[in-house]
């Protein structure tokens, strides 16, 4: 063996060249064909899957939940997460509703919340392997904790954070209850994503009965109802008179990462003096 | 057949081998014992959390998943272009391709939440999910080699006696370019998904990329093959039978060097772009944090570049080098090292860095930190106790270096039937 100069011999034909070239093709046609194509059996499916229905960022249905939050009255006193907590049973440090203290690019110091967002083209949708998590048809994005294998490649996908895993068998008393609230939805079992879902039984319950979303406490969230100063709105965005439609109407607002194209159904009133 | 049989008698068990067993049991002990600790407590045993989801498991299913990528590469190399005499590997390829993407798929079933319910994706399904396409690809993949490797599992001794097996085992010998070309589809498929899995991910400043996707399936084409090259080398030394000739290694080796210039190719430019030409306020700010609260650089550039690709290049490229069979299992060694390096630093990497999302400029979430607990590599020394011994099982009983077994040989392979 020593010494002795080896030759590689690679007997390829140009058939053979051309026969890897088209594998390789071949694939990511395959890919596009299954998956998106005319003829793709799933092309329906897909449609029926990706988040949003028309490119305005309203979901088909006849309502759009919406909410907006105003920074410049939100005083940061937590009271919407904690009612929030309380009434979903949320786990202390896993909070579906976020407050942090923040400033402006100016050093204008203001409080920033964050419920989820109800994006209408949802990454973490987009991405869940089993279609446990989808945008209804009035624009909530929802969970299925009976299909959640708990890969928590929506925990990754989603821009806000807004996704909490749950990595343990809940045993402790929530001390939020009853001061804040009662809860009103089951606790959620190990191992599974779950997040903030608009308090979605107050509306559906609230619709079944004739009332409101936005308008009539009880079917509107519990954050909403709680804040003390009014910064959170909520109701309906396709209906022009509703209070979060009007909101929206009167003042300039913004949506988080708007570049992204999530289609976000909060909108917020930035803080004074932001740029 | 009759001597080869013969030949193939159940292992005696020298000090050596009792030994190598003893260790495994004791890895698989730790792993057993960490699987039950998950299964019975959660998640929670683990050091993941809500901002670093994906940890040490992750890196584990991805590295397994490249390192297995051996097995298709080599049976397209031997069944679809018909480069004949690297036939004699493509066993041994196929059987580290099986044991990769079983310990995977071993190592997800601890890191899902719900392992009870790890059939969910075949039943509800979301085509626009890479992760669903990646679950049905190594599902489907998973099941080709198995088929693949049916004939060597039927030419034991004990299903000797029943003449159907062997016939059975010789109609899906004929099968052998279709299931290679299944597989390389579903290959160049799923291995690049894998990279995608975090190139789609929009909101990420250090994930999101066209490249992400190219480079998995580039660094895998080169690793894979350059680890069963290494694995058959050290098996000659282990049983001191020369099965492959060397030169059909080095040929291998060389080819993986190629692969791996390849790899730098496409991996300096995306750093060229991402850190430079392309620089975006989101990614700059991404790397300077990964550099202050993490040794990215370093893993960077001694292990993925140093380690993974310089050294391997030099070892399986450089003729003075790649004479020597120890250059050859080095090489092969520390790239698949780089490798699991890359994967570990593609995974922790983007979520270390927080997401940013408020209208303020304030910081207003800290970076992520992650450090595997002791049951998560509990986990990880249980599925690699797993590898090794599916290893050395199929190394003891199965015929993984006969080349063509006459029953089973036909024109079909014949080189000169079609040339």
């Amino acid at each position: 063996m020593a010494k002795k100069k080896t030759r590689v011999e690679l007997e390829l034909t140009r058939r053979d060249f051309v026969k890897l070239a088209a594998t390789a093709a071949g694939s990511a046609l395959v890919a596009q064909a299954v998956t998106t194509g005319p003829l793709s059996p799933f092309g329906e499916l897909k449609q029926r899957q990706v988040a949003g229905g028309p490119a305005d960022g309203h979901p088909q249905g006849e309502h759009h939940w919406g909410m907006v939050i105003n920074l410049q009255t939100c005083i940061g006193c937590e009271y919407c997460q904690r009612a929030c907590s309380a009434t979903n049973d949320v786990a202390s440090d896993k909070h579906w509703n976020i407050v942090l203290p923040d400033e402006t690019a100016n050093g204008r110091r203001f409080f920033f919340s964050r419920p989820c967002l109800h994006c209408q083209h949802a990454p973490c949708v987009e991405v869940c392997p089993v279609q446990a998590t989808f945008v209804r048809e009035d624009g909530l994005v929802m969970m299925d904790y009976d299909r959640c294998i708990g890969c928590r490649y929506c925990e990754v996908a989603c821009p806000y954070d807004a996704r909490k895993f749950i990595w343990e068998e809940r045993t402790d008393e929530n001390a939020l209850v009853p001061t804040w609230g009662v809860p009103q939805v089951e606790r959620r079992p190990r191992g599974v994503v779950e997040k903030c879902t608009f308090c979605v039984h107050r509306i559906d319950a609230g619709l079944a009965a004739g009332l409101v979303p936005g308008v009539d406490r009880e079917a509107t969230p519990a954050c909403v109802n709680i804040c003390p100063v009014g910064a959170r709105v909520f109701g309906d965005l396709l209906d022009p008179n509703s209070p979060v439609s009007q909101v929206i109407a009167a003042n300039p607002t913004l949506r988080l990462r708007e570049e992204l194209g999530t289609e976000s159904s909060v909108y917020y009133i930035p803080p004074e003096g932001a740029a | 057949m009759t001597t080869a049989t013969r030949e193939r008698m159940a292992p005696t068990f020298t000090p050596g081998r009792l030994a190598w067993l003893g260790f495994l049991a004791i890895a698989l002990t730790v792993g057993a014992l960490a699987f039950y600790e998950v299964f019975s407590r959660g998640l929670i045993v683990t050091n993941l959390s809500d901002s670093v989801p994906w940890g040490l498991w992750i890196t584990i299913d991805l590295s397994a998943i490249a390192l297995g990528a051996g097995a298709f590469t080599l049976s397209a190399v031997v069944y679809l272009f018909r480069l004949k005499r690297f036939q004699p590997i493509v066993r041994l390829a196929v059987l580290l391709g099986v044991i990769g993407y079983t310990t995977a798929l071993l190592t997800l079933i601890a890191d899902i939440g719900r392992p009870d319910r790890f059939w969910h994706p075949w039943v509800y399904w979301n085509v626009h999910s890479v992760l669903w396409e990646i679950t049905w690809c190594i599902t489907i993949y998973l099941a080709i080699m198995l088929v693949e490797f049916a004939p060597v599992i039927a030419e034991l001794r004990p299903l000797l006696r029943w003449p159907v097996v062997g016939r059975a085992a010789h109609a899906i010998h004929r099968l052998a370019p279709a299931l290679a070309l299944a597989g390389l589809l579903i290959s160049l498929l799923h291995q690049s998904s894998l990279g995608a899995t975090y190139g789609v991910l929009k909101a990420r400043p250090i994930w999101f990329k066209p490249s992400m996707p190219i480079m998995f399936i580039v660094s895998a084409v080169a690793v894979g093959p350059a680890v069963t090259m290494a694995v058959a080398l050290i098996l000659e030394w282990i049983t001191g039978k020369r099965n492959l000739p060397h030169d059909l290694l080095r040929t291998i080796a060389r080819f993986a060097g190629l692969g791996l210039l390849v790899y730098t190719y496409v991996k300096l430019w995306d750093l060229a772009a991402v850190t430079y030409y392309g620089r975006t306020p989101g990614s700059s700010s991404a790397f300077s944090l990964l550099n202050e609260y993490t040794a990215y650089n370093f893993g960077l550039w001694f292990g993925e570049i140093g380690l993974g690709i310089v050294i391997p290049v030099l070892m399986f490229l450089v003729p003075r080098f790649n004479r020597n069979p120890a250059n050859l299992v080095l090489g092969g060694l520390l790239a698949a090292l780089g490798l699991v390096i890359n994967r570990w630093n593609v995974t922790v990497s983007g979520l270390i860095v927080p997401l940013t999302y408020s209208p303020g400029v304030g910081v207003q979430l800290l970076p992520g930190s992650y450090t595997p607990s002791l049951t998560e590599w509990g986990v990880a020394i249980g599925v690699v106790g797993y590898a090794l011994l599916a290893l050395t099982l199929g190394v003891w009983l199965l015929p993984l270096f006969k080349t063509q077994p006459a029953a089973h040989s036909s024109g079909q392979f014949d080189p000169q039937g079609r040339r």
